[in-house]
């Protein structure tokens, strides 16, 4: 009985002990949940988080253009997954130690990953991973075997599509379209139906070619990685390295021609990538409180692994041709900038930089090529740079500053021949005096060989600018500018100067006015004139290209030349501003009725001389005026309005043909509301407008001819017979021609954010933008085109020739729309549900992609390919944690 | 060969380091400047603020000055300066809020009322009513002068009264404009235009956030046109596009000159970049035969003369293939430059 008392005194003891230290605990919890709580507000907003997001979305429709670049190009479903792992020692403790590794995208073709490892203030060593892919075109479609290969092939059932009623052998591409083969055409002056042989021709030939083509989504993939360290040697000394190894593959559509049929045929080809480039930058810095210097290293390596690309020919598929790619090169940079404070208040930083660009030097030849030297690629480029500042009064900053930059070109100049796209060589033989002055056999070349000489371009910048800038009143600043700057260009070694304007000088002067007359208003006005001029422009620099051009071609008297004839008498390749007239002698031989100097007579298979007045852009001399005005404006604390316009017009006063006038301005208008930290409302809008306006003239040869298969007649135009418009080809004032091209775009943007909804749990984001573009091309002038009816034995009267005017080209628009909605709903403090809507609309049109259909070229093979469009909705559910 | 060669490169770059820091070790010991506060740059007289700041607590105690108000509960990014590198103390560089914002005893004893009715601290950054630009870029470039830094003075952005604040977000987690996915909505904020652009149907890869505009630029300052990260418009290329860099054996004298001759980088209607349409574009420099002729509506499919004023019926008559498909460069391919013999026309 004792023992049981004992015992229950025992336990109720144990129960108050229990009880007490139950009360005691929790007291004690309660006191430091409040000081956790506290805490943990803190160490979140301190130390360092880490976070994981996975999930999945879905896509509707795929899309290329839609997936340009952001890997959401197929349809259905795909992961999410993305991480940001951080640690290391706290911001409070002494280890300076932090690390990270981020991942993004992991679900898509547009994965990124980095990391990095440190001890802050000694050492960083960084890797990263990252892949572009760039969608080019889902629509293209082919009949050639081994698309992605550097071989393509055409099927042994292909057979060349030609358009029986027109011929029974000349490849006409056009054949592949039922519309054209079932049509009537016009056989020797009459409109005829294709009779029923000749449709089963067309039959046979589009069963057996059009299930052979097969669609092929090109594509370029960008895989890169990198890695890096830096490294403080001492406060004052530090070294960085990185280094990136980069893989491009895939395919992207690429022209190509060939004229082995006589005639030019193109096609588009899946040109296939398998590229590398490895690149390094080294940098070698000290720095001090008033003085620094850095030593660079820069240096690329990129090697082509598709040296060449072999097709065969569509219209002759028992011929292949060989295309070149780009050439392995290496690229190799020394820089050094050093900067001084000269005094308190005058700064001097110097920047020399030396650079060794090379070309692998292997050349591919085919039959094409009878004459090919070896030589290999050397650019050497050499860049000084200095700026000199000064700040004689706390209202007055003055800078001074020399470019030169210089881009040398030291590849050797050398004479190739070869015959245009796979020509085949005729059966007459060169001039025997171009061989002879070539040192070959007299019947090694045939007289349809170009002879040509590489012009290995080079140019020097010499640029002087001084500014200052003079705070007029606490809020007014002005600002003054003047630079000057003469580009000259040449080749080395060629045997005349290469360029049209060897020479170029600018003088640029601009002025700038910044005003905030309030506190929370800042406006800006500025206006800048440039004048380019042109020391002397040489018509002559075509030549260059043309060696024979200083030979004396055998029919020639005198020993003249090409060159010596145009100089002697001074004309240019455009010869006399004239019509026809009988020549005789070499006026006969190099400048036959007037015309443009004979290409024959400098061995080129096309005339390279341009018209006269025709003063390339990059070039010509200009003038140039630009405005530009901003106003940023924090009306209240709610909203903000931003506006500018930048307004830029050249002009070349001097051009006569090619761009005569290029103007653009823009307009932006940006309003933000923020009534709370919760909300916040943006809208924008900006307008583009481009406008340039060019010239040219259709002309081709003065002539003899006054009929046109016995008719002589002309419709429209400025003469009224085929003999006066041909005697008149070179100053027929009827193909002059111009263009008027206006770009414009209209951008609209409106995003909101709303946060802290349903007790701080829900935050919600929407964004649309919509833009409108459109491409106006207007063309004024003309060409004559011979009357198809005009054949032999036509009726009397028959016209022969009729002018047709120019017409604008159909507008070419592209409307987009992009909706983005997010919505994040926070589980607790740490997870959180993601929630994103993504509508994207494109719709564009394109009269270019007419050309790429059936039926649309008769020289070019058709791919299908139309002008983007798409309507696409993305959404994406995904959980993330932070810890 | 190619990797050897690669790997040579490498292996040569890093003896290069290697000397660099041997070299480097036997120069200056380290410098006491570690222990100081940022000064203002060069060009600034040293302000009051500044030399007081010298002397600024840059402890977590000196920082309880300010956190004691400027604490978790307060809206704006502030706390969260200590997750990122200037939050660091372990690092002796890393800077306390006076070192940046000066003592600002006076805001610090006048902290009632509005904010309007507070004295501010003796440096503020920002745009709109804060710090003169140049006090303010002082402040940063106590340390981070040099490097992309060393051209910064009289730059564009700096003779614009840019101060570091106006991209920079030194408070927050992240700062925006040091990622690329969001770099560009913090240029776009000024540079309309080009935010513009990239919506356009022909673009680099800015909104799919794959590049940055610091890919191309250097805010910085720099010896380039336009703020470009390398010398000229084309070596800027050049870093991702090598293909182009050549030296070609036949070169197109425009695309050896400036690769803006005819592209336009931030975004445009045309395809590749172009500024205008092809083949307006090779007919602005050529003239010399085929090049010569009017492209018009009138040579489309069913225009005027494939259809010789309704005459010709379609089977007769192909429009010109200077205006179908990709135009001149249907033929004219490898126009960045070709390195085959036969390739002056660039078809080879």
């Amino acid at each position: 009985m004792a023992m049981k008392r004992q015992m229950f005194h025992l336990l109720d003891g144990a129960r108050t002990v229990f009880c007490a230290a139950l009360v005691g605990a929790s007291l004690a919890a309660a006191a430091s949940a409040e000081e956790a709580g506290t805490n943990q507000a803190v160490r979140d907003l301190t130390q360092p988080n880490s976070s994981v997001e996975v999930g999945i979305g879905d896509v509707t429709d795929g899309s290329y253009k839609f997936g340009e670049y952001n890997g959401l190009q197929n349809s259905g479903q795909f992961g999410v997954g993305s991480f940001d792992l951080r640690g290391g020692g706290s911001y409070d403790s002494s280890d300076a130690t932090r690390w990270r590794i981020n991942a993004t995208n992991l679900g898509l073709d547009t994965r990124n990953a980095t990391a990095e490892y440190g001890e802050q203030g000694r050492y960083r060593v960084t890797l990263g991973f990252d892949e572009i892919r760039h969608n080019i075109t889902d629509s293209y479609s082919t009949p050639y075997r081994g698309v992605g290969t550097d071989v393509l092939g055409l099927p042994s059932s292909w057979l060349v599509p030609i358009v029986p009623l027109l011929s029974a052998t000349a490849p006409n591409a056009r054949g592949l379209s039922d519309a054209v083969a079932t049509s009537s055409a016009l056989v020797r002056g009459v409109l005829t139906p294709p009779s029923g042989a000749k449709l089963a021709a067309s039959n046979t030939l589009m069963a057996a070619d059009l299930p052979l083509f097969g669609q092929a989504n090109l594509h370029t993939t960008r895989s890169r990685y990198d890695g890096g360290a830096s490294y403080l040697i001492t406060p004052k000394w530090e070294f960085a390295i990185k280094a990136g190894h980069e893989d491009k593959e895939g395919a992207k559509p690429m022209g190509s021609i060939t004229a082995t049929t006589g005639g030019d045929i193109s096609t588009i080809l899946a040109d296939p990538i398998d590229q590398s480039t490895d690149q390094i930058s080294a940098t070698l810095g000290y720095h001090a409180k008033s003085e620094f210097v850095q030593f660079v290293y820069n240096g690329s390596i990129f090697h082509n692994n598709i040296p060449s690309l072999t097709w065969t020919n569509w219209a002759q598929p028992a011929t292949t041709m060989t295309m070149s790619s780009a050439p392995n090169n290496e690229s190799h940079q020394l820089a050094v900038t050093a900067g001084k404070d000269l005094t308190r208040t005058t700064r001097l930083v110097l920047n020399a930089a030396y650079t060794r660009n090379t070309r692998d030097g292997s050349f591919l030849t085919d039959a094409s090529t009878p004459l090919v030297p070896n030589l290999d690629g050397l650019v050497v480029t050499k860049a000084f740079n200095l700026k000199l500042t000064n700040r004689p009064r706390r209202d007055l900053d003055l800078s001074l500053g020399y470019k030169f930059d210089e881009r040398d070109n030291q590849t050797p100049v050398r004479t190739f021949a070869f015959y245009d796209a796979n020509t085949v060589p005729s059966a007459t033989p060169i001039n025997s005096a171009f061989s002879a002055a070539l040192g070959v056999p007299a019947t090694l070349l045939a007289n349809n060989v170009n002879v040509n000489d590489n012009r290995p371009y080079s140019r020097r910048v010499n640029q002087v600018n001084a500014d200052a800038d003079l705070k007029l009143t606490p809020t007014e600043t002005i600002k003054a500018g003047y630079e000057f700057q003469q580009l000259d260009r040449w080749c080395n070694g060629t045997w005349i100067d290469c360029m049209d304007a060897a020479t170029t000088q600018e003088n640029t002067a601009k002025f700038e006015l910044r005003s905030s007359p309030r506190e929370n208003l800042n406006t800006s006005i500025g206006y800048a004139y440039a004048r380019r001029t042109v020391k002397a422009w040489n018509e002559n620099a075509f030549l260059a290209l043309v060696p024979l051009a200083n030979v004396s071609p055998t029919g020639a008297t005198g020993g003249a030349s090409a060159y010596s004839f145009m100089l002697e008498n001074g004309l240019s390749g455009y010869g006399p501003v004239e019509g026809y007239a009988a020549t005789t002698g070499n006026m006969n031989l190099f400048f036959p009725l007037n015309n443009a100097l004979a290409n024959a007579t400098y061995q080129n298979q096309n005339r390279i001389s341009e018209i006269l007045g025709l003063l390339r852009y990059n070039m010509a001399p200009r003038e140039r005026n630009r405005i530009r005005g901003n106003l940023d404006w924090q009306a209240t604390q709610t909203v903000a309005i931003q506006g500018s316009v930048d307004y830029r017009d050249d002009n070349y006063n001097d051009s006569l043909y090619g761009l005569l006038k290029d103007h653009d301005w823009s307009a932006n208008l940006d309003a933000t509301y923020t009534p709370t930290e919760n909300l916040g409302v943006t809208l924008f809008y900006t307008h583009e407008d481009q406008r340039s306006k060019s010239a040219g003239d259709s002309y081709t040869a003065n002539s003899a001819a006054k009929s046109v298969n016995g008719s002589t007649a002309i419709s429209g135009g400025c003469f009224s017979t085929i003999a006066l418009r041909n005697a008149n080809n070179k100053i027929d004032p009827c193909l002059n021609w111009g263009t008027d091209m206006q770009n414009q775009t209209n951008v609209f943007g409106v995003s909101l954010d709303r946060k802290n909804l349903l007790a701080s749990k829900l935050d919600l984001g929407a964004q649309i933008i919509v833009s409108r573009a459109t491409d106006e091309n207007n063309v004024n002038g003309g060409n004559y085109v011979n009357n198809p009816l005009a054949v032999a034995g036509a009726p009397a009267g028959t016209i022969a020739a009729y002018f047709v005017p120019a017409t604008a080209l159909p507008t070419v628009f592209n409307n987009s729309i992009e909706l983005r909605f997010n919505a994040r709903y926070a589980i607790n403090k740490a997870s959180s549900l993601r929630l994103t809507y993504i509508y994207g609309d494109m719709s564009s049109s394109d009269y270019a992609y007419q050309g790429f259909q059936l039926g649309g070229l008769a020289g070019g093979l058709p791919t299908g390919q139309t002008s983007p469009s798409y309507v696409v909705h993305v959404i994406i559910l995904s959980y993330a944690t932070r810890f | 060969m190619k990797i050897q060669r690669a790997l040579a490169l490498w292996v040569s770059v890093g003896l290069i380091g290697l000397v660099g820091i041997s070299v480097a070790g036997a120069q200056e010991a380290p410098a006491a400047n570690a222990q100081q506060a940022p000064t203002a740059s060069a060009q600034e007289a040293p302000t009051a603020s500044a030399q007081e700041a010298t002397a600024a607590d840059r402890t977590l105690a000196g920082d309880a000055v300010c956190t004691r108000c400027h604490d978790e509960t307060e809206t704006k990014p502030i706390l969260a300066m200590y997750k990122t590198r200037h939050g660091v103390k372990a690092d002796e560089r890393t800077p306390g809020c006076q070192s940046c914002h000066g003592p600002s005893v006076a805001h610090q004893k006048n902290i009632g009322g509005s904010a309007s009715q507070r004295t501010r601290p003796d440096v503020t950054f920002g745009l709109h009513g804060k710090s003169d630009a140049k006090i303010q870029a002082g402040v940063c470039l106590g340390c981070h002068e040099g490097g992309k830094r060393a051209l910064w003075e009289s730059s564009q952005h700096e003779s614009r009264d840019m101060p570091c604040a106006a991209c920079h977000t030194v408070h927050a987690a992240n700062d925006p404009v040091l990622t690329k996915v969001t770099q560009p909505e913090v240029c776009f904020s000024c540079h309309k235009t080009q935010r513009s652009q990239t919506h356009l149907f022909s673009t680099h890869p800015l909104a799919a956030g794959k590049m940055g505009c610091s890919d191309c630029h250097n805010p910085h300052g720099s010896t380039g046109p336009h703020l470009l990260v390398r010398d000229s418009v084309n070596e800027t290329c050049f870093t991702c596009h090598a293909e182009k860099r050549g030296p070609f054996l036949w070169e197109h004298e425009p695309v050896s000159d400036e690769c803006t001759n005819c592209h336009t980088p931030h975004g445009s209607t045309n395809p590749t970049l172009l500024k205008t349409r092809v083949p307006f574009l090779c007919q602005e420099c050529h003239s010399g035969d085929h090049a010569a002729q009017v492209n018009s509506g009138s040579n489309l499919q069913n225009g005027a003369l494939t259809t010789v004023n309704g005459i010709n019926p379609l089977a007769n008559a192909s429009a010109r293939i200077q205006l179908g498909g990709r135009a001149c460069l249907n033929c004219h391919v490898l126009i960045h430059g070709s390195n085959h013999p036969a390739g002056a026309k660039f078809q080879r």
